[in-house]
């Protein structure tokens, strides 16, 4: 019991380690954006005294060290500093997206999900007959295609030739879950069919890895029937490498989304981003990719302590070895 | 960058490229998505340009209806405030009204001001508003409602785009109103084409003492009022029936912002949309959407003008000698040809448009050996250099090509560069020698020269500064004679012609995409009729 505690505790510290790290390194890479942010906010005909005044309001004349502990401390509490465009508080603004997304990302994992490791357990279980050779084949064809092409794939078959979906959300962040539900489908599909491919990939070949194992064949031995041999034995064997690419996949979605929102105009969290980017919003630059290095960070965790819950191998390390 | 960023600055703000964020958006993954849906449609084998109507359907609208128009936000602040760098585009027509327009003809033409007239210097000008004109809350319309939009306009804080252009000539104190119906304005200096630079669209009327509230409550006295507003999001506007030249068409207008360009080709293809604002289409979703049965495609005449600005300041631009060579290099029908399709009207270098009255049409013709000959005095034989252009807008790395290999001709080496889209008009414009840029036509043509080419001028994009020139434009402005001053503006393009930065290939038309039920869809420079346009079968 002490080295499963001693892992957990070993895996949390190491994931705040990576976040410290990495709110470092987002830091200093905007600091590293071409041009100096005031300059770049007022644009090269700023006067002299404008510029200082900003540099001032935006406590750039600080050393970069103490302006790192500021936006840290308040980061912690919740505040992120204000858009340099909206002026509003970051947080909220920010929140607002993440929700709308969060939407998305709902859906996608659901679907993704589910779908893949049914099709990944049936490939693996019919190897080298035609339901592999389908599903194998589509997988490898969706985890080809880049998810923006996809998604215009999508557009011109539910949007217009058959016009069934909305191809783009025409309301803003504001917008309630009711108006944007509708809007959800078509880019969660982009997301799943891309997401789904590695998952199925994976699932398939762990599934063959347990199904030849020695295990399984006793079990098969026993006379246990196909169904019990699959779903008592082989499956959470299975599953576990499989939930690493799974947790890899929803963090890799943080990501994913950035193009899928520009492409459907949905408000949420990459389409902000893109705006603050070309913007150069400092502040929501900064706020977004910390938040995505949680997203990372969670995932990877969620994985881990995961894959320790099913392996006992993992779980009983520290303790006594035979 | 510009309109997004540069709040406070009055240098780069919305006039030359509107829909900045909308181009920056349309990365990669737009242009890879419009080639499938191209490939897709299987409308590829004409020529582009064949494929492409030239105009929208033609016909009445009903009466009636909603129009859902699609436009790129301009931040994330923008405001209904239209003296604002950040001003909301689409709902300023819709709103407001200005004193006066910018005519089909390109002339100045009435709007709430029925006339004008300058005194005998043109140092003080006299408008005469026009009466029973009402905003959207009841209140009437009148001269001290004309005065406090100059004053608006002119306010430091209000860091207004058309302050700078205006501030050397009026001085807000010296407004004066002697009746509700007449506007006297007095110049600080002589200007006979003043009334051009009221056509601006920061210039649009607001009430007297509106400036803390016009960016939410838009009451103006334009065809159509606010119902509701979001910046970057969603808005609607209803028509206005007390509008002083009358009811417009249409019932509502509904505003929606969309900041990538292939996701607003999308809408208008699924029918979610019936217009694209500032969206110049490229050749192949234009294609796209022509082939379509719900979509079609008009076009705005010779709406913006392709130019590659030689920085006079950079070596060896520097030499007079080595700008005309570059200018008689190329041959602007090849440019034409690859960058546009073969669908626009060549500059010549003259970026005045041809639809403008004062524009002159002479220029010195595609001449290679001639520039051989130049550069050989001017000591750049075998010159060789830079071209910058960006995924920015579809136009520019074909012309910057085509420019490469028509140049090569007459001997000089253009090495072509990509740079990155979302900065390249903080990172290249202005900065490098020699790169490829746009703008929008429809200012007029005293703003146009002062602002682009004068020396000094935040706008002047190749830095050029000829006495000569600034003399001529100055003499312009004092000459009270339409005739003679006409000629003096042509004598100002000459110069520019002949001894300027700007390499000016060829005007474009902008391909708008359209629903095909739209009736009534004229738009000319930043003219739009909102009184005309409707819907079939509204």
């Amino acid at each position: 019991m002490r080295g499963v505690f001693t892992f957990i505790v070993r895996r949390v510290v190491a994931a705040f380690g990576t976040l410290l790290l990495s709110s470092v390194m987002v830091f200093l890479a905007v600091q590293a954006l071409p041009g100096d942010v005031a300059t770049q906010v007022l644009g090269k005909d700023a006067t002299p005294d404008a510029v200082a005044a900003l540099r001032k309001q935006m406590g750039l004349d600080q050393p970069a060290w103490e302006r790192y502990f500021d936006w840290i401390k308040g980061a912690l509490h919740g505040d992120f500093g204000t858009s340099l465009v909206t002026t509003k508080p970051v947080g909220g603004e920010v929140a607002q997206y993440l929700g709308n997304s969060a939407l998305i990302a709902v859906v996608t994992v659901l679907f993704a999900v589910t779908g893949s490791l049914v099709l990944g357990v049936l490939a693996g279980l019919y190897r080298d007959r035609w339901p592999d050779h389908v599903i194998s084949t589509v997988s490898l064809v969706g985890m080809s295609i880049p998810e923006f092409v996809v998604a215009t794939l999508l557009v011109l078959a539910f949007s217009v030739t058959v016009p069934v979906l909305p191809a783009v959300v025409l309301y803003g962040p504001g917008a309630g879950t009711g108006q944007l539900l509708p809007a959800v489908w078509l880019p969660a599909a982009s997301l799943a069919i891309v997401m789904a491919a590695y998952i199925v990939r994976m699932a398939r070949t762990s599934v063959i890895d347990v199904m030849a194992s020695e295990y399984v064949t006793t079990a098969r031995l026993k006379g246990l029937s196909t169904w019990r041999v699959v779903t008592r034995h082989a499956l959470p064997g299975a599953l576990l490498p499989t939930l690493h690419v799974i947790a890899l996949n929803v963090a890799w979605l943080v990501g994913g989304v950035a193009v899928v929102e520009n492409v459907f105009n949905y408000p949420g969290i990459g389409k902000l981003l893109l705006t603050s980017v070309q913007n150069r919003d400092l502040p929501v630059i900064q706020a977004i990719a910390l938040i995505s290095a949680v997203v990372y960070v969670i995932c990877n965790l969620a994985a881990d302590l995961g894959s320790m819950a099913l392996n006992p191998k993992l779980r009983t390390r520290g303790g006594s070895v035979r | 960058m510009s309109e997004t960023s540069l709040r406070t600055d009055p240098g780069v703000s919305g006039i030359p490229r509107r829909s900045v964020l909308a181009a920056a958006a349309a990365g990669g993954g737009a242009l890879a998505g419009s080639a499938l849906l191209t490939g897709c449609s299987g409308a590829a084998s004409a020529s582009p340009a064949e494929a492409v109507p030239s105009r929208g359907p033609a016909g009445r609208p009903d009466r009636g209806g909603t129009l859902r128009i699609a436009r790129p936000p301009a931040s994330d602040a923008e405001t209904l405030d239209p003296a604002s760098a950040l001003s909301a585009y689409e709902y300023l027509g819709a709103l407001y009204n200005r004193l006066v327009r910018v005519g089909e003809d390109g002339k100045v033409a009435p709007d709430l001001a029925e006339s004008w007239e300058p005194d005998d210097a043109a140092r003080t000008w006299t408008f005469r508003l026009r009466r029973g004109v009402t905003f959207h809350d009841g209140s009437a319309f009148t001269s001290a409602d004309a005065a406090y939009t100059l004053r608006h306009i002119l306010a430091t804080a209000t860091a207004s785009p058309q302050g700078p252009v205006l501030a050397p000539l009026v001085d807000p104190k010296r407004l004066r109103t002697p009746d509700p119906h007449t506007l006297v304005i007095p110049l600080k200096s002589p200007h006979a084409e003043f009334p051009s630079l009221l056509t601006h669209y920061n210039c649009y009327v607001v009430p007297d003492g509106s400036a803390k509230s016009i960016g939410r409550t838009g009451i103006g006295t334009g065809p159509f009022k606010l119902a509701s507003f979001a910046s970057a999001g969603p808005g609607r506007v209803v028509a206005y029936g007390d509008h002083w030249a009358g009811r417009p068409v249409l019932d509502a207008i509904d505003f929606f912002s969309v900041a990538d360009m292939q996701a607003r080709a999308n809408a208008l293809l699924a029918g979610q949309v019936d217009l694209l604002s500032q969206t110049n289409l490229d050749f192949a979703t234009a294609r796209v959407i022509a082939a379509s049965s719900r979509a079609t495609i008009a076009r705005s005449k010779n709406a913006q003008w392709y130019v590659l600005p030689m920085l006079t300041t950079e070596k060896p631009f520097t030499d007079v000698r080595v700008r005309q060579a570059m200018k008689l290099a190329y041959d602007p029908e090849h440019i034409r040809k690859v960058a546009l399709q073969g669908a626009g009207t060549l500059g010549w270098d003259n970026p005045v448009p041809p639809s403008d009255p004062t524009h002159i049409a002479a220029h010195p013709a595609h001449d290679p050996e001639q520039a051989r000959h130049l550069l050989k005095r001017a000591g750049h034989e075998r010159l060789a250099v830079d071209l910058y252009t960006s995924s920015y807008d579809p136009i520019f790395t074909p012309m910057a090509l085509a420019y490469q290999e028509s140049a090569a001709r007459a001997g000089i080496r253009v090495r072509v560069k990509t740079a990155a889209a979302d900065s390249y008009y903080t990172q290249i414009w202005m900065k490098k020698p020699l790169m490829a840029t746009y703008w929008y036509t429809g200012r007029p043509v005293d703003q146009l020269l002062n602002q682009v080419f004068r020396s000094g001028s935040s706008y002047n994009e190749t830095a050029w500064s000829d006495k000569e020139f600034d003399a001529l434009l100055d003499r312009a402005r004092r000459e009270t004679g339409e005739g003679r001053r006409r000629e003096l503006y042509g004598q100002a393009q000459t110069l520019i012609v002949d001894r300027g930065g700007a390499i000016t290939p060829m005007f474009a038309d902008r391909l708008t995409g359209i629903s095909r039920k739209v009736r009534g869809y004229a738009e000319h420079g930043f003219e739009f009729d909102y009184l005309g346009i409707g819907l079939k079968g509204a």
